[in-house]
């Protein structure tokens, strides 16, 4: 990554990378950081301290109502059906989530960084629009798509003589149906991320390698992978940690139904703290997320290998 | 690049200016702040057509109003994060399954002691099953009548009367004979349907056979004849393939196109197909519940309660009082087609005039509000209808499922 | 591959991808009773704007409107703090500068639904509920924003910093007239996600909102979707009327993103 820097007068040639300033870069610092403790830290250490009560309704409304009750809620949530089960959800979407967006967002990357003309810039643009769409209008539209009764989708199977399918109705299907409008969003920040990555690569490389004699999917997976492994590692950990804080679509698409087939561990969270009102219970569950989504990013940077600059 | 950057930077210092006099002008709210105006939170997408109501109160007292339409989809969040902050609207529009929830929370101010000043508030004014005593909570009034809903027969007389049935069934076997014909009508066609999401209606159907939701002790408990009569029609329902299984089924279509042509709804539906089906008028009715060993149906609808810290408390009264007129209640249903709760306004022949309207009237003297458990739709209505769509959608085992959803709601009761 | 076969299975995804959108627009300029019928109509047969006109005659979206860009204007104030936590993490050495850059990326893995009840209470206790400035606060900075700042910024010549304060300039000046304007690529990406966020923002406008005049379009939009009486023309009337301006500054954009990733290191 190097960017041309300006004439240098030789009495500046110590190369320092960074710079080292009193209070400056507090200075910097600090709004951003004020702000990220007041919204990020303080409410899960908040999160952190309810967990031990049985903190509810009645105790928002009067704190004399809440009674610290130790690890109960912790214990609870383990013996939990609805806990393990809005688990096992997350696990299946972590687990098929995450290589379908990354397969699919790094094969349309690799596809629109084939050629620079201007067809394939417009074309581009195409595949970013879900990605800048409200889920909410996200969600009114492919549930009308979805609709079993006047919904597109069935009609096309139907053109194809194939019998109408319950999208949101069958649980197995129907994490199917919430995943792929998930995917469908995801895709869109991914590809430009993989694009810009596909950019960055010199051009030279490529060249030589097909002086060499390299096809294109020997140039792909020798050349341009190795030299992406930095932006796919990034992907990936964000898109895990999407994954495990996967809630929009079936929210508002099926509420988590049919069945709690849909329910996801936050989704789990939001009906327990805010339908049920169980805020203590909920915070515990929260808490146990918060230490899997950290565990699961540990794991991924202890495997990325030492990446090599080049 | 340079007009780019030029467009983002320099207008920066500008943009925080016009944020800061925004945020400025954008502030107050609440309902103590605002000189004189009383904050009202309706439910749903009726909050334009209550401003206009309100209009008249705001002309007889010289209060404005303030109208917060609130989605039902997230009530709760609302009401939850307002009980946390302490401030809250002055009167709200309470669904009577939220009531539990909101006095649990003492959200709601006490009115006993108030209403005296206030006869059109008494009591015996409203319908029984939601006067005074009906929807106090730990021996309080803390909300009082607005709007009616229930629950009635629907049906496309056209269809049945193709089908050889000339009067919408009167009791459950006729149901059941009545829609085994209708879904004989060819494939993709049903004789019935249930939306999936309703808890009520399993509750309905469980009065209607003699059983309860709760026991002499006002605890939860379903175990009893009349709930597993109710099993057996709604289980059975499913197993002959009378009704659709798909959740995301439309109700309003299934009715107007005809594959659905008989259901159990409120009143709503039938403006909803007057909507969108015009071209209907005259094939279709309402019909009183079918009969098992009575017909009693649900009384549902909404109080209206104050805050319990608001500071206009008289000004809220006075509100509740004016709602509380037969006239404006029989504007109100002109208006959205929500039933009043005030006995005269009931009583009224002019909304006898729609022989619909005469059917949910007749139904409403016959209705019952569900159980006044503390989160009551969530922590008993989806539990219920979650174990019976497990039955009927996935062939769990009858026995063992409903026995966990006893052992699920064991423990809740009546407050 | 030719080119010619890779463009055809590009074209085929994009028409897959955008398909959805163009039912949104097709189907919000049905009459209600089109938009049920089966099988559907791919274009309306008879083309209606009365949702649109609906939607600001008797329904508040002028106002949501309003808010929303109001809203997307502090997301930029906190564009500008995240630029400054960004540069401070890329360009200088500080005690403490590991562990905190850990924490902000540990607040990227804190789950929303989980904080929402603190930071209400957090809010209130600012006073800042029903406010506008209250539902723009949660989300003004994220640990993403900072984190794309400080891989861009740290490729900053450290030699025209200290030029620039060799000629005596404050660190304010550098930051505002040599880091900003050699950042011109990552602030696009920035502005991008920043408006997208903004107008999306849906979670907290419902909870801090309080107040239907404050609003934004997003809450004003699940305003529609009852579950009885579905009015799909009048819901994907309000959805395009959310998605087409965002696409457009997209498009208008869309050059300068991809090259603002290329450069911040993300590689």
């Amino acid at each position: 990554m190097a960017l041309t820097t300006s004439a240098i007068p030789p009495r500046m040639k110590k190369r320092r990378s960074v710079t080292s300033a009193g209070a400056t870069p507090y200075l910097f610092l600090s709004p951003a950081m004020l702000l990220l403790c007041a919204f990020g830290l303080l409410p899960i250490l908040v999160a952190a301290f309810v967990s031990f009560t049985d903190l509810n309704i009645k105790g928002l409304a009067n704190w004399s109502n809440v009674q610290f009750i130790g690890i109960d809620n912790y214990t609870t949530l383990f013996t939990d059906a609805a806990f393990w089960s809005a688990m096992g959800n997350t696990a299946i979407f972590v687990v098929f989530g995450v290589p379908v967006i990354i397969g699919v967002s790094l094969a349309v990357a690799l596809m629109l960084n084939y050629s620079q003309t201007r067809f394939f810039r417009f074309l581009r643009a195409f595949y970013f629009i879900p990605a800048i769409t409200a889920i909410v209008a996200v969600a009114l539209i492919w549930g009308y798509l979805y609709n079993t009764q006047f919904g597109l989708l069935n009609y096309l199977l139907s053109l194809v003589n194939i019998p109408p399918l319950q999208w949101l109705s069958d649980p197995t299907l129907a994490k199917f149906s919430v995943a792929l409008v998930a995917v469908w969003r995801a895709t869109g920040l991914n590809i430009i991320i993989f694009l810009a990555a596909l950019q960055g690569i010199p051009r030279d490389y490529l060249e030589a390698a097909e002086l060499d004699g390299a096809n294109s999917w020997k140039r792909i997976t020798r050349i341009i992978l190795p030299l992406m492994r930095f932006a796919i590692f990034f992907v990936t950990v964000t898109t895990v940690i999407s994954w495990l804080q996967f809630f929009d679509e079936p929210f508002v698409l099926t509420e988590g139904g049919p069945l709690g087939a849909t329910t996801s561990i936050s989704l789990f969270l939001f009906l327990e703290g805010f339908r049920l009102n169980q805020f203590g219970y909920a915070s515990a569950g929260s808490l146990v997320l918060f230490v899997i989504i950290i565990v699961a990013t540990l794991v991924q940077l202890k495997l990325r290998k030492a990446d090599d600059e080049y | 690049m340079k007009r780019l950057t030029g467009s983002i930077v320099a207008p920066v210092a500008v943009l925080a200016l016009a944020a800061g006099l925004t945020a400025c002008s954008s502030d107050g709210g609440g309902s103590s702040e605002e000189g004189g105006a009383i904050t009202v939170w309706i439910m749903g997408d009726t909050g334009t057509a209550f401003e206009e109501l309100a209009a008249g109160y705001t002309e007889k007292t010289g209060t404005d109003v303030n109208v917060e339409a609130i989605p039902w989809a997230n009530l709760n969040d609302k009401i939850t994060t307002s009980i946390a902050s302490g401030s809250g609207p002055d009167v709200i529009q309470i669904g009577l399954s939220v009531l539990p929830t909101l006095a649990d929370a003492e959200a709601l101010l006490p009115l006993d002691d108030l209403l005296g000043d206030y006869p059109a508030l008494a009591a015996e004014n409203f319908a029984d099953a939601v006067a005074g005593e009906a929807t106090q909570i730990g021996g309080q009034t803390l909300s009082v009548p607005w709007v009616a809903d229930t629950r009635v027969l629907f049906y496309r007389s056209d269809v049945l009367a193709e089908a050889g049935f000339d009067a919408p069934p009167a009791t459950w076997d006729e149901l059941t004979e009545t829609a085994t014909a209708l879904a004989a009508r060819g494939d993709g066609q049903y004789g019935y349907y249930i939306p999936q999401w309703d808890s009520s209606l399993p509750v309905v159907w469980t009065w209607a056979a003699g059983g309860d939701a709760v026991d002499a002790e006002g605890n939860v408990d379903f175990d009893n004849d009349g709930f597993e009569d109710m099993v057996d029609l709604y289980t059975g329902l499913y197993a002959d393939g009378l009704v659709p299984t798909n959740s995301d089924f439309d109700q309003v279509q299934g009715f107007v196109t005809g594959i659905t042509p008989m259901l159990v709804s409120g009143p709503y539906l039938a403006k909803s197909i007057e909507d969108a089906a015009p071209e209907l008028d005259g094939k279709w009715a309402a019909a009183p519940m079918p009969k098992n060993v009575d017909n009693t149906s649900l009384f549902a609808g909404s109080n209206l309660g104050i805050w319990h810290n608001s500071s206009k408390v008289d000004e809220s009264l006075a509100l509740l009082d004016y709602l509380a007129d037969p006239e404006i209640q029989l504007d109100w249903y002109d208006k959205v087609n929500e039933l009043p709760t005030n006995k005269s306004a009931l009583a009224d022949p002019r909304l006898a005039e729609d022989p619909n309207v005469a059917v949910y009237v007749e139904t409403l003297e016959n209705a019952r509000v569900v159980p006044l458990v503390p989160n009551w739709d969530s922590a008993v209505g989806q539990k219920l209808t979650d174990a019976l769509n497990a039955i009927v959608l996935t062939g769990a085992d009858r026995q063992s499922t409903l026995d966990a959803f006893f052992a699920e709601t064991d423990g809740l009761a009546v407050q | 591959m030719p080119r010619i076969l890779i463009g055809v299975v590009l074209a085929l995804g994009a028409a897959i991808t955008a398909f959805p959108f163009f039912w949104m627009i097709s189907t919000s300029l049905k009459p209600a009773s089109e938009s049920l019928q089966y099988p559907p109509t791919p274009f309306p047969q008879t083309v209606t704007f009365e949702y649109y006109v609906q939607l600001f005659t008797q329904l508040d979206f002028g106002r949501y409107t309003i808010n929303t860009v109001i809203i997307v204007l502090f997301g930029f104030i906190g564009m500008i703090l995240m630029a400054m936590a960004g540069y401070a993490f890329g360009k200088f050495q500080f005690r403490g500068r590991e562990p905190l850059f850990v924490l902000v990326l540990a607040t990227m893995m804190i789950p929303v639904q989980v904080t929402m009840i603190p930071t209400y209470l957090i809010l209130n206790g600012m006073k800042l509920t029903n406010t506008l400035i209250g539902i723009a606060l949660p989300t003004l900075v994220g640990g993403f924003g900072i984190f794309l700042f400080r891989q861009f910024m740290s490729t900053i010549p450290t030699e025209m910093l200290e030029a620039a304060r060799l000629d005596g300039a404050s660190e304010i000046r550098i930051f505002f007239q040599v880091v900003l304007p050699m950042s011109k690529p990552i602030l696009a990406v920035q502005t991008i996600l920043t408006f997208i966020a903004g107008w999306n923002s849906f979670l907290w406008p419902l909870i801090i909102a309080g107040e239907q005049k404050n609003y934004t379009l997003s809450v004003g939009l699940s305003l529609l979707n009852q579950q009885i009486a579905i009015n799909p023309p009048l819901q994907m009337a309000a959805a395009s009327l959310m998605v087409i301006p965002i696409l457009i500054i997209f498009v208008i954009f869309q050059r300068y993103i991809v090259q603002g990733f290329t450069l911040s290191g993300l590689k």
